[in-house]
């Protein structure tokens, strides 16, 4: 078991910066989630933190030491790679029970760990196999058990996932998420679906372009991302961002006017000229309601008579398309809102969800 | 397209398969043939010998009494001259009645089995080290390196025969039984060493990276990756390297004749044969049976190591 922390850490691929300066601390059992689109450094930095890549400058320190100079194999983690990397020619049991073999660990042991693990991911059929006879789920779960069975300080995940059909990713996402229960190891699992980051981590790190765009736990990203880029990549559907402009008192959206000292979240103190402040709002479709069934507060603001431009059902959930502000927004309701396309429906927001970004740096005020 | 075959078609395909094997195979069905011929069965065109005759293959390995040998009606002649000086008869009759030049296969046999299994043996060992680090390692050079290992190969024996030989020879190598037989061993190695690792280079380019990465994770250093994981999955070009350059050393002519020419007892196989060929021992059967008995090691060698040429090994190891 063991802590992991990351100073200034930055990697450049000849005059290419891939990773620009990551400072992260993972605490000792925590479940760590580094999500971002492809090619923001996530994998780079995972591989540093395996040992696989060596950071251009900064330090590595996991437990007490600074492992830069540390060989991955000396560094005690174990990994799930993306492409499962198992070894053709050994059978199933061969492949997990391969560093403990190279450990010299007593057969007793190997066979009492290999008899726990196979039980728990269901592989006690598959140990004789090869993994060219075995399908994809089957592989994913045999480089579970390959890192599992070691006992590692430190698990590594590249995207286990990222390779399996649907039904089969979010029943190994939940099993993943059992095993960390049980086990309780500093993990860093590296993947570009926000749906696994925020249901598996207990923090969630959002990477963007090399930095780190922003960190906290998953409902914290979902509630107070800190810019845009962080609101629209976290949380589906994706968030709305709609053009606005910020008054001493008040917000005014297309013509709605928000009332300013409801929206808890604006700690923008500076004066605001006359002509007002232009700005980007940021509403989830989640928090738009139809007012057919929620009672209007004295926190929600009503959006009177918007027209429906295009009604998407989806089981329970109906999204649909209105346009506001010269953009098309997204509002999801559920299945009880009886309306059709080109039809007008009032829909209600809670004022504390409504978040106010900077029209340039796309920062939140 | 269903390509579904008309009857005429399947006989013609089945006639051209046919002509094809036989175009090849037949000079070897000819060497069998006329090794187990009788003298008076030469010059009948048949394949199959009126009686078999194991006779040559027995002298060749030493199962029958050496004979004594007379000297042939025409050369008696000669001797009978009265006007021949008596040193140049003795000369002649000397040549013609020793029987020590008969051909001790099992030496020669012995000779290329050191030098070919040896070379080879070595020169697969270079390759994988040469491949590996062109295939996986970037450093300064690499592909200068890769390329240029190749070029050695473009240039032909005949070409580099002299002057290697001359550079033994300054170097003192060339005077000595044991400098000789390493020069040959070195050109071996430096002959096979380009094809080798262009071949095991491509194999190892094959096999994912993240294999090795998986192996270092689970505790090996990279030594212990290549031997644990990188070798094993490429037995079965590790085999065909290894059959090749034991080819090229078993069949190698034209530098043995160079540095070994003077020490008969050290002579390969090719070399012997060639010997054999132009002495007056040069009889038919014998002839054929010191060649089938050159080739079959070859035969048994690929027989054998065909066993680890199955492909398909690095299937399953990573998705994607």
């Amino acid at each position: 078991m063991a802590a992991i922390t990351l100073k200034n850490i930055i990697k450049s691929y000849d005059k290419t910066q891939v990773v620009k300066g990551i400072d992260l601390a993972i605490e000792d059992g925590e479940f760590v989630v580094l999500v971002g689109p492809s090619g923001c450094g996530k994998s780079t930095t995972l591989r540093m933190i395996a040992g696989l890549e060596q950071p251009t400058s900064g330090d590595i320190i996991i437990g007490e030491r600074v492992v830069n100079d540390i060989e991955p194999q000396d560094r005690n983690i174990a990994m799930v790679f993306q492409n499962y990397a198992l070894y053709p020619h050994k059978s199933v049991k061969e492949n997990i029970v391969f560093a403990l073999r190279r450990l010299k660990v007593d057969n007793q042991e190997i066979e009492r760990r290999l008899s726990e693990i196979s039980e728990m991911l269901q592989l006690e059929e598959l140990l004789d196999r090869k993994p060219a006879d075995l399908s994809g789920g089957q592989r994913q779960r045999v480089a579970m058990g390959r890192a599992i069975i070691r006992e590692a300080d430190v698990f590594l995940f590249d995207e286990p996932l990222s390779n399996l059909d649907s039904k089969l990713r979010s029943h190994m996402r939940t099993e993943i998420g059992k095993i960390h229960n049980k086990f309780g190891r500093t993990s860093v699992y590296v993947t570009h679906d926000q749906v696994e980051a925020m249901t598996l981590a207990d923090k969630v790190v959002v990477l963007h372009d090399g930095y780190i765009a922003q960190s906290g736990t998953p409902m914290e990203i979902y509630l107070n991302p800190s810019n845009i880029f962080v609101a629209q990549f976290i949380g589906s559907p994706s968030m709305n961002i709609i053009e606005g402009t910020l008054f001493n008192d008040y917000l005014d959206i297309d013509g709605y006017h928000l009332p300013r000292e409801q929206l808890s979240n604006v700690a923008y103190q500076a004066s605001i000229p006359d002509s007002g402040l232009k700005v980007k709002v940021g509403i989830r479709p989640d928090f738009f309601n139809d007012k057919a069934f929620f009672s209007e507060t004295d926190i929600t603001f009503n959006f009177t008579n918007l027209t429906i431009d295009l009604i998407e059902p989806m089981g329970f959930d109906k999204e649909i398309l209105f346009n506001l502000a010269g953009g098309s927004v997204k509002a999801r309701l559920d299945l009880r809102s009886e309306i059709k396309r080109g039809g007008d429906i009032d829909l209600l927001v809670d004022l504390s969800r409504v978040l106010i970004f900077d029209y340039q740096t796309e920062q939140r005020l | 397209m269903i390509g579904k075959r008309t009857v005429t078609g399947r006989i013609g395909f089945a006639l051209a398969i046919l002509l094809l094997v036989s175009f090849s195979l037949l000079p070897f069905a000819q060497i069998l043939s006329t090794s187990l011929k009788h003298q008076y069965d030469w010059g009948n065109p048949s394949l199959i010998p009126q009686t078999i005759n194991l006779d040559a293959y027995k002298e060749l390995l030493g199962l029958t009494e050496a004979k004594k040998v007379e000297i042939p009606a025409a050369i008696q002649k000669i001797l009978n001259n009265p006007k021949l000086p008596q040193d140049k008869k003795d000369a002649i009759a000397a040549k013609y009645m020793s029987n020590d030049n008969l051909f001790p296969f099992g030496k020669y046999m012995l000779n290329s089995v050191i030098f070919s299994v040896g070379a080879a043996t070595f020169s697969l060992v270079f390759s994988v080290m040469g491949a590996y680090s062109i295939s996986r390692l970037r450093f300064k050079g690499q592909v200068i390196i890769q390329r240029s290992v190749l070029f050695v190969y473009m240039v032909g024996g005949v070409l580099l025969m002299v002057p290697l030989y001359q550079m033994a020879m300054n170097i003192g190598l060339a005077s000595s039984l044991w400098g000789s037989a390493f020069c040959l061993f070195l050109i071996y190695i430096v002959q096979t060493l380009p094809v080798g690792m262009y071949m095991l280079g491509n194999y190892f380019r094959g096999i994912p990276f993240a294999l090795e990465e998986a192996a270092m994770m689970d505790g090996c250093s990279r030594k212990e990756a290549i031997i644990k994981v990188v070798l094993p999955l490429s037995l079965p070009m590790l085999a065909t390297v290894f059959i090749y350059c034991f080819i090229i050393g078993w069949n190698e002519y034209l530098f043995a004749s160079v540095f070994l020419k003077q020490y008969p007892e050290f002579h390969t196989l090719p070399l012997a044969l060639q010997e054999l060929f132009v002495s007056k021992n040069a009889i038919w059967d014998r002839i054929m049976a010191a060649s089938m008995l050159t080739l079959a090691p070859i035969v048994i060698c690929f027989l054998f190591a065909s066993r680890f040429m199955k492909g398909g090994k690095t299937d399953g190891g990573v998705k994607g």
